[in-house]
This record gives structure tokens, sequence and C-alpha cells, in this order.
């Protein structure tokens, strides 16, 4: 029970990890492409 | 036994600094976007052309609001281990089951503003003024429920007050979204969606071990802290009192919120699918995993700050972090009011610059001079019609409740709408005020539900069980899959639900609006002789400024007149 309830509990922060890394490679990506094509990013 | 009423707080000037830095850098954010010249179409919906990254935080920031973090720690600690499952999952599908609708949406209306802008186009006035008014009125709310939050936790975490709390949540919001409008509103999501995620990232997995670690869980058990239910992740009570009634929900807030609406119009078309999916495991691990401090709440034997549940997020932040983890916890909490209360107004003042204002004057004499004004004017007014209702202690519940329902009940017909061509703008109507006359006096036992009355409320619940579940699969699979899986849901669920759903009211309520707005609305359409040409939808919602970086197609009378030819109620 405590190890499955750990695991429970820790594999939410790591998925958020997850998205919080592809938002932000998003991110960039979307600035960087604006930037070339010479308009605003938004 | 943790220290429950003693818990660390910023001291004055920290909480100070903190925001200035924060409401500061999104303010930087915001004028390094504005323009001398807004533009009308673009303080709604940015162009129709926002990239991934963006739209993705956008879409996660809006959805993560303060009350959904302390919803889900709520419901770890009332209903154990599954709680927070039973809130963040459904909420999060929500996002992923509205994205096929989305899709067809932008489809037929590729340049709209509001759903309620298309509803118009659709059907005509009062199947907009249904959709517009529960908009404002579900920002309204929003936004004050925001408003106090903030207050709360700068008023728990620091000597200032609630009522200072609640101006400088206010200021500092509608501070940089007033110039740039729903450009500002994305953009800064994603500086707010760092710091959410980030500190969510931190901040569990920190509290977990100063707490205790694994530890925790037996000694919790063994100090009768929890129950063998609040123990099981197959709890028959989270599913019955948090789960369900959350899955009726989802849908109506997904379809009646503008917020998605606004955002589902501004992201590329292309990029509708990932930007959900993507939005959707964010928002379902972020507040699942905020809802773990509301369990291990519970396994401590931790008894909420004044008694009330709501105080759990901070109170576990205030007891187990040290300062700087604190003010990251804070910047989260802060984070996710603030995305949210920007999104609403951003999307209440589309809704009056296009509905109210735009449509009135109709789209060939709207000023977009005028209509800018009418948006940053609007802002202003709700943002002190908020503070109004969270300084006044207004009880925002039964408002909540009931525009909750109104969300409800326009659910199928509005995606009947967008799909079969015979619904009018009478069943439309019919149906949505038939579900709400139905829905109210079961929410609030108006009358008892025993004997026939009883039964009758569970069958018609037990059809709105088979709605619900068919407008899912009808997104993703069609019509044939949806009506097999919608009639065999009803029928696999009757002999459960009847004689059994009259003691869950709020369960009952939203699937009895589901079924008499899908009977009322399909009974008056299935032999309507209408046919509506859904094409003429996007030439009546284009863009209101000549100045928009993207031309539309024809607007004016010439449309009004293709679309009346096209509608024949």
């Amino acid at each position: 029970m405590t190890i499955g309830l750990t695991i429970y509990v820790l594999m939410w922060p790591v998925i958020v990890a997850a998205i919080l890394f592809l938002i932000a490679r998003g991110f960039f990506r979307d600035v960087s492409e604006a930037k070339k094509e010479g308009r605003p990013v938004i | 036994m943790p220290p429950a009423q003693e818990i660390n707080q910023l001291g004055i000037m920290a909480v100070v600094l903190l925001l200035v830095l924060f409401y500061g850098g999104t303010m930087w954010m915001s004028v390094g976007i504005s323009r001398k010249k807004e533009n009308a179409d673009g303080y709604m919906t940015a162009g129709n052309n926002i990239g991934f990254g963006i739209s993705a935080a956008s879409m996660t920031a809006t959805w993560i609001w303060a009350s959904s973090m302390y919803a889900s720690a709520t419901a770890g600690y009332t209903y154990g281990v599954s709680g927070p499952i039973h809130y963040g999952l459904w909420g999060a599908l929500m996002i992923l089951f509205i994205y096929p609708f989305g899709k067809r949406i932008r489809k037929v209306a590729p340049k709209a503003h509001t759903l309620a802008e298309v509803m118009y186009a659709r059907h005509g006035r009062s199947s907009q003024l249904m959709l517009a008014g529960s908009n404002v009125l579900g920002s309204l709310i929003s936004l004050t429920s925001n408003f106090i939050a903030g207050g709360a936790l700068i008023a728990m975490l620091s000597p200032l007050s609630f009522g200072a709390g609640i101006v400088i949540v206010a200021a500092g919001v509608l501070m940089y979204t007033l110039w740039s409008g729903f450009r500002a509103s994305v953009l800064t999501d994603f500086a707010q969606v760092m710091f959410m995620l980030g500190a969510a990232v931190v901040v569990i997995p920190v509290v977990f071990f100063v707490a205790g670690g694994p530890g925790m869980f037996e000694a919790g058990v063994a100090a009768g802290h929890v129950t063998p239910d609040q123990g099981s992740f197959f709890s028959s009570d989270a599913f019955m009192n948090q789960g369900a009634p959350y899955i009726a929900a989802v849908l109506a807030y997904a379809i009646g919120n503008q917020t998605i609406a606004q955002r589902l119009f501004s992201v590329r078309e292309d990029l509708i699918k990932p930007t959900f999916v993507t939005a959707t495991i964010g928002y379902g691990a972020t507040v699942i995993g905020i809802g773990m401090l509301g369990v291990m709440a519970l396994y401590l034997g931790v008894e909420p700050m004044n008694g009330d549940v709501n105080n759990l997020v901070p109170q576990m932040a205030g007891t187990y972090l040290g300062p700087i983890l604190l003010a990251l916890a804070f910047l989260m909490i802060i984070g996710a009011l603030s995305s949210t209360a920007d999104s609403d107004l951003a999307a209440l003042s589309s809704i009056v610059m296009a509905d109210m204002y735009g449509q009135s004057v109709g789209r060939d004499k709207a000023n977009p001079k005028t209509m800018l004004l009418v948006g940053r004017v609007s802002m202003i007014v709700a943002t002190a019609a908020a503070l109004y209702f969270a300084t006044a202690q207004f009880n925002i519940l039964d408002l909540l409740v009931f525009v909750g329902a109104l969300w409800g009940c326009l659910v199928f017909p509005v995606i009947a709408s967008f799909y079969w061509p015979k619904v009018t703008n009478a069943a439309f109507t019919a149906a949505v005020i038939a579900a709400l006359v139905a829905f109210l006096p079961v929410r609030f036992e108006w009358i008892p539900f025993t004997g026939a009355v009883g039964l009758g409320v569970e069958l018609l619940a037990t059809v709105g069980i088979g709605v619900v579940l068919g407008i899912m699969a009808f997104g993703f699979f069609g019509l044939r899959p949806a009506v097999v899986i919608g009639g065999l849901a009803t029928v696999v669920a009757a002999p459960f639900t009847l004689f059994f759903l009259r003691d869950y009211t709020v369960l009952s309520a939203s699937l009895v609006a589901y079924a008499v707005s899908f009977l009322v609305c399909y009974l008056m359409s299935f032999r309507s002789k209408q046919d509506f040409d859904f094409s003429v939808i996007k030439d009546v919602t284009g863009d209101f400024d000549n100045e928009a970086p993207v031309a539309t197609g024809a607007v004016g009378s010439a449309e009004l007149a293709t679309r009346g030819a096209g509608r024949t109620d």
C-alpha cells in the first residue's frame, strides 16, 4: 500500500513536468517562427 | 499530529514584492505587445492564428483556477485517494471531449468571436441572448470567485487584509488586460502557466517528504484518520457525490464558457487537437497533483484552518514549506486565479463587444474604435461589480448553480445546431426553457421526490445518462455509434438508477436537464422542414475591423438575406 500510494502521489508532478517542457518548447518555437516570418508572435 | 493552526506567513514586504514582481511582469508583457491602434478583432481573438505553445499554455492556465486547486484538495480530504481523480480527471476529459465539436465549430465559423455570435447566425436573437447572458453572468461569477480566492490567500499568508488583497488582485489583473484584451490574456497565460506548473512540480513532492514521506500512509490508517472508503480507489461515495455530478457538469461548462470558445476561435485551426490534448493532460495532472495535498492532509489528520476546507492548500503550504517555496506556492495560486480572471475579463468584453454592441448596430455599421471602447469600459465595470460582490460577501453559490444549469440545458441544443439542419430557433429556445423549468425543482428539492414523481425524475435522469454518453461518443465516432452507446447506456443504467437516484438530487437535476433539452429539441425538430445551410454562418460571423490583417468575406445586409433564406423558423 505504501509504495503504491507514494507512486500515486509523486507521479503527478512528473507528468506536469513533461507538459511544462512541451508547452515551453512550443512557445519558443512559436516565437522563433514568428521572428523568421517577421510577424508578431501574437 | 502536525501543527494545524500556526502556519508560516510571508512578511508584508515579501508579499508586496512578489505581487509587484508578478503583476509588473505581466504588465511588462502586455505593454510589449500593445499597439498604438489596437484592432477590435485582435482584441477578441488575436487574429485566429495562435501557435501551439501559446494556445496550449493559455488553455491550461485558463482552466486551472484557484477554485479548481482548492476543490481538488477538498475532494482528496473528503473522499480520500480517489477524490482528486473524481475532480480533476473529469474536468480534464471535458477539454478532450469538447475538441471534436470545437473543430466543427471552427469549420462552420472560422472567424467568429463568440459562440453566442454563431448562435445568432444559426438561429437568431433569442438563442444568442441565452448564451451571451449566461456567459456574462458566468464570467462575472468566476471573476468574483477569483478575487475572493486572491483576497483570502493574501490574508492567510500575509499580514495584509482580505479587502486589501482583493483590491490588489483586481487592479493587477485589470491593469494588464485592459489595453490589449485577449492578446494580453493569452500571452501572459504562458508566464502564469510556467509559474503554476513549475510550482506544482516542486511543491507537491517537497510537502510529501517534509510531512513524513511514505510513512504517513500507514501512520494515518493506524491513527484512524482514514476510513476504508477513503482509502479505496473505488469509493462509491466519491463517485456518486463528486465524480458523477461532475461528469454531467463538465460538458455544460465546456459549451457554456466563453473562455473555452474564445481560445477555440483564436488557435490556428490545424492545431486545435494537439492544443486540447496537451491542455487535457496539463490540467488533469496539475489539478489532481494539487489534490494530493488534500489526501496528505487527510492521512496526517490535519484540521482545516477555521474549519474551512478551502484553506487546505495554503495551510499545507504554510505548514510544510520554508519561505522560498512558500513564495513559489503563493505565486502558483496567484497565477492560477489571475490567468482565469484575465480570461474572464477578455471573454466578458468580447461578448459585450460582439454580441451586444456589434450585433445590435449591425456588422457593417459597427465602429471598431467604439467597439474597443465598449470592450474596455465593460472590463472596468465588470471588475467593479466583481469587487462589490466580493466585498459584500454576496452569496454567489445559488447564482453559480443557476448558470451551470443554464449551460447544461444548452449543451444538446447548441451541439445539435452545429450538425443537424432541422433544429429550429423555436426548438432551441423551447428546449432550453423546458430543461431549466425541469431542473430547478429537482435541484432545489421544491417537491418531494417520492412515488410517481420520484420515478419520473429517475426515468428522465436515466435518459440523461444516455444523452451525456451519446454526446461524448458523437464527437469522436459519429451519429450511429452515439445512438447505440446512448441507447445502451440508458437501458443498462435503468436497473441501477430507478428507486436509487432520488437520493442524489445534484446529479439527478443535471441529468434531467440533459434529458429534457434533448427530448424537446428532438421532438420539435425531427419533423421540421428546415434545411439550414451551414455555409452562411461563416459569412455572417466575420471580422468587425476593416483594418484586420486577414480580410473576411462579404458583410452586411446581403449576408442577412442569405441567412434569412437558410432559416425557415
